[in-house]
């Protein structure tokens, strides 16, 4: 019988020279001392801490650190990763209209009432609370800002997790929002979003004045991610309290472009590059749900089997991707997802020395 | 650096709108103030002209003769409208341009051949090759067989590695720089090579493309440039080519756009140690060479981190 030539130099032998052994086929192959290949990287991403506890001023049970990685995600043997990507869940101020029924349904009841939700993600065992405030209210009006600030007092007043708060989206508004948000959240460390090129002097000084972070978002360019780090950084803001949030799309959407983007923000970032060290949230609970794979269970095709599978399955692998090109927090939606998720980083994560 | 002026196109609006109502007066001052400020040639873009197309040629090409005496570069993809004006130029044309793709390829060497024109030849098919390797393979493949078919004399050729912007392409900065290098070893005598230099600066604020090109100017020089369509009035530019054709070290801009120069040609990374940065000049220097290396990301504020 043949055998394939990649056999006898067969993955057996790698890294060690002790003993014999033999490859799949009983055969005796010499022991191969293979050296790692190690890259030494001379830039860091900054560590940027979420939170405040009482004694630095807030409220939150504990602070949570990102960032701070010298190397790829997970190459613990070239540099140490001091710490694990983070997951956030995202819950919203008030039942969201155009989500999924299979999130509806694993939320259940909680979804009316943002403390309960809040809570219920606690409970999940994660380190960050994504509150997003919608455009509208409950009853189809514009949401004020005494009730962006009710929402978010009450989530404060319901969980100890550091807070991340997105606007709706929309320059104006999310101005007007994220002020009254800053103001009712002084002194948390609550990361504002989404801090964008139109409205960042706003919410930079929101966030200045209040003793917050800012997320600044660009559209999947990592030249324009890098203009806004600069700009937010002129703006005084120190950059220990700027995440940079490329954007991203899902699985089968543009994922890939997303994953370049930051893997070239992050191969900037470990060159030096000094205005590209900022630790990284993404989105892949939002992007990954809104896609029909995920979204809905009827008129597909029944090759795509079980919708609740398939619809975590979208979102889980949506975030791993984004995490093994760099991701320092992925925000997810389903429960079941956040487990997997964790599952993994718990696997592949070692602080290394 | 072989310098032909880039101000005479169909994209201006001033340009377009004189071929429209053929009024010979604004593309004569174009034209004047181009070779007065320096340019060895003039780019004639005047766009397919579909409909008439060797009719406008001949208009320009006559227009411009009337008031300066320098090789005209004819940039347009309708082949009637190439030989009209090849038929009507007094020094020798330059044909702007063939590519690798087989339409063009089969159409443009011979008409540059019949009326001893030099070739602007672009490293590119139907698509563009964005690797060093690929675009010089293109050269190899397409390009030289074809010229050499025809009978066209490889000095008399130039090829174009074709820029990509800085702001949106960074990556490719440094593979137009190698493809210049690699483009200089293809063949005996080797061709001449040409940019588009202000490409490279597309998207940049308009304070700063200068600087860029400029800077990019020296680096694709080290490497084996020989010509360039570019602004001949902007002062920078023609103050730093000087400086690089003259090694002209008397000040210490002058000094480290020689080292520039000098570290590209062997393929080394200009040293840091020798850059002054309490020097505005040569900080914004050293950090336009890092970003058109690719080594630290572009963003419109760079010059100012």
């Amino acid at each position: 019988m043949r055998h394939h030539p990649l056999q006898y130099c067969g993955c057996v032998a790698i890294g060690d020279t002790e003993g014999d052994k033999t490859n799949l086929e009983g055969v005796a192959v010499m022991p191969v001392a293979v050296e790692t290949p190690k890259k030494e990287w001379t830039g860091q991403v900054r560590e940027v801490v979420l939170g405040a506890t009482e004694a630095e001023g807030g409220t939150r049970s504990k602070t949570v650190t990102v960032g701070g990685e010298s190397t790829l995600p997970f190459l613990d043997f070239e540099a140490p990763m001091p710490n694990p990507p983070r997951i956030a869940v995202e819950i919203q101020d008030r039942k969201p209209s155009d989500w999924s029924s299979v999130l509806l349904t694993v939320w259940g009841q909680v979804l009316d009432d943002p403390a309960a939700w809040a809570k219920a993600v606690e409970e999940l065992d994660v380190d960050l609370l994504v509150l997003k405030i919608n455009l509208t209210d409950a009853d189809g009006n514009e949401t004020t800002a005494e009730q962006a600030r009710a929402s978010v007092r009450k989530v404060l007043d319901a969980t100890g997790l550091p807070l991340i708060v997105f606007g709706p989206g929309q320059t104006e508004l999310d101005i007007d929002l994220l002020v009254a948000v800053a103001e009712e959240a002084a002194g948390e460390r609550v990361v504002l979003g989404v801090c964008d090129d139109k409205n960042y002097k706003t919410i930079v000084a929101a966030a200045l004045a209040h003793g917050h972070l800012v997320n600044g978002r660009t559209a999947m360019d990592v030249n324009l991610a890098k203009q806004l780090n600069i700009l937010i950084s002129d703006m005084g803001l120190p950059l220990d309290r700027v995440i940079m949030d490329p954007t991203t799309a899902a699985l089968g959407y543009g994922v890939e472009y997303g994953y370049s983007a930051m893997e070239r923000l992050r191969l900037a970032a470990l060159q030096g590059d000094g205005m590209t060290q900022q630790p990284m949230l993404v989105t892949p609970g939002e992007e990954a749900w809104r896609m029909k794979e995920a979204k809905v269970g009827e008129d597909v095709p029944q090759a795509w089997g079980d919708w609740e599978e398939r619809a975590i399955t979208w979102e889980t692998l949506t975030a791993t991707t984004l995490i093994h090109s760099g991701a320092d927090i992925v925000v997810l939606r389903h429960p079941e997802s956040v487990r997997r998720v964790e599952d993994l980083i718990s696997r592949l994560w070692n602080k290394g020395d | 650096m072989y310098k032909i002026g880039e101000e005479i196109q169909v994209i201006s609006t001033k340009v377009r709108k004189a071929i429209e109502e053929r009024s010979k007066a604004p593309i004569q001052q174009l034209a004047v103030a181009q070779v007065e400020a320096g340019a060895d040639a003039l780019e004639v873009n005047i766009g397919p002209q579909k409909k008439k197309g060797p009719e406008v040629m001949e208009w320009m090409v006559d227009t411009l003769q009337e008031v300066v005496d320098v090789p005209l570069c004819l940039d347009t993809t309708n082949l009637a409208a190439m030989e009209a004006g090849l038929k009507r130029v007094k020094q020798q044309a330059i044909v702007n341009s063939t590519s690798a793709d087989p339409d063009r390829l089969r159409d443009v060497p011979p008409l540059a051949a019949k009326y001893d024109a030099k070739l602007i030849a672009l490293t590119m098919g139907k698509n563009i090759a964005v690797e060093a390797d690929k675009r010089v393979t293109i050269a190899l493949e397409h390009l030289v067989p074809r010229i050499m078919e025809v009978g066209i004399p490889m000095d008399q050729v130039l090829m174009d590695p074709l820029i990509l912007t800085v702001s949106g392409m960074q990556e490719y900065c440094p593979e137009a720089i190698e493809t210049i290098r690699f483009l200089k070893q293809i063949s005996d005598p080797p061709p001449l090579t040409l940019v588009g230099l202000s490409n490279v600066s597309n998207g940049v604020p308009r304070g700063n493309r200068s600087l860029v090109y400029s800077t990019y100017a020296v680096m694709l020089l080290g490497a084996g440039l020989d010509a360039a369509i570019v602004d001949p009035r902007d002062e920078r530019l023609k103050e730093w080519v000087r400086i690089v054709e003259e090694r002209d070290d008397s000040t210490p801009v002058g000094q480290l756009l020689l080292n520039l120069y000098d570290a590209t040609a062997v393929m080394e990374d200009l040293d840091p140690g020798i850059v002054d940065m309490d020097d505005p000049d040569q900080a914004a220097i050293f950090k336009t060479v890092q970003v058109l290396q690719d080594k630290i990301i572009y963003a419109d504020g760079y010059l100012q981190i």
